[in-house]
């Protein structure tokens, strides 16, 4: 079904449109990868905070009421850069399985960025409070990063298997 | 003996040999240069953007670099290593290769942006360091986000072009 749908889609002439203009993908990629770039950047910096392996400067909330608004906008370039990439070459990615696992990838490490912001909103110590709260919100940042490692390994990865 | 000379001269070292027959060695450097160069430009514009007052605003000048130019730093060295060892594996082609050159003028005037801002913008850096920066410190922003974006650009046109 996915391979049916990416040749209807690479027969649409948006699609044929795309493929023909020789610095489409190449300037896509690149607003992919500045997008890229501030997500990594911003959920690093809150997440070494999380792991207290950065102490000073504002506070962890303070960080990620400044930060995850800009993740979010970020995210959503790279969603249109994402969809744009891959009108233009759907069989390079829909049936490529190193795109599939940087989609769950992006999935995951969304769905734990929404779990960090919210406990912030409603409780800027929620992650400080217990012991096990602590090696929770640990493990979190951990996870995440890890993720943000993988996701940029994975995208590299499309164009090698 | 010419540079292209040198250049075909560095593709026999064993370690260039190694990433050029290898199936993974390649990826590998290029992943890692990759997330290294995401990390640069991301904290560099942290910078940029505090410079010309659009973000990070509740933090001064000299607090943001001393949190964020650590993180910068160990990145660049780490995209460097990795951005020479995958030079070396092909590098005539890279030393002809037009977007390559520009890729390689735009960081040199980005490390030469930075020593100005240091050494001259800086020195009085107490007098605006919570509140509104000097236009010379503003054009730094600029000047620093464009060239970083013109990094990135050539740095995917080589894999376009080579």
């Amino acid at each position: 079904m996915i391979q049916a749908f990416s040749e209807w889609l690479a027969a649409t002439s948006l699609s044929r449109l795309f493929a023909d203009l020789g610095w489409f993908v190449p300037t896509v990629q690149t607003i992919h990868i500045l997008a890229i770039a501030a997500v990594v950047t911003l959920l690093s910096m809150l997440n070494f905070r999380l792991l207290r392996i950065t102490r000073s400067g504002p506070s962890l909330q303070s960080l990620a009421a400044g930060y995850v608004p800009w993740v979010w906008r970020s995210l959503v370039i790279l969603l249109v850069s994402g969809i744009l990439l891959t009108m233009t070459e759907p069989s390079r990615e829909l049936m490529n399985n190193a795109f599939r696992l940087k989609m769950l990838l992006v999935l995951v490490l969304t769905v734990l960025t929404v779990i960090l912001r919210s406990t912030l909103r409603h409780d800027p110590e929620y992650w400080t409070t217990t012991p096990q709260r602590r090696l929770l919100g640990g493990t979190i940042a951990a996870v995440s990063l890890i993720l943000c490692v993988s996701i940029v390994a994975a995208g590299r990865l499309i164009a090698y298997v | 003996m010419s540079t292209l000379d040198l250049m075909h001269s560095l593709e026999q070292l064993p370690f260039a040999q190694a990433i050029s027959e290898s199936t993974w060695l390649f990826p590998f450097f290029e992943t890692v240069h990759v997330l290294a160069l995401t990390l640069v430009v991301g904290s560099v514009a942290m910078m940029d953007l505090r410079l010309l007052g659009i973000g990070s605003r509740d933090r001064t000048i000299t607090e943001l670099t001393r949190s964020v130019l650590p993180w910068t730093w160990a990145a660049f060295g780490i995209a460097a290593i990795c951005g020479l060892l995958l030079f070396s594996s092909k590098a005539a082609t890279y030393y002809v290769n037009i977007p390559f050159r520009i890729k390689i003028v735009c960081l040199l005037f980005a490390g030469v942006n930075m020593l100005v801002f240091h050494f001259v913008t800086a020195r009085n850096v107490a007098a605006w360091d919570s509140g509104r920066t000097p236009s010379a410190a503003r054009v730094a922003g600029v000047v620093s986000l464009s060239l970083w974006v013109v990094i990135v650009a050539t740095g995917r046109w080589i894999g376009f072009t080579t």
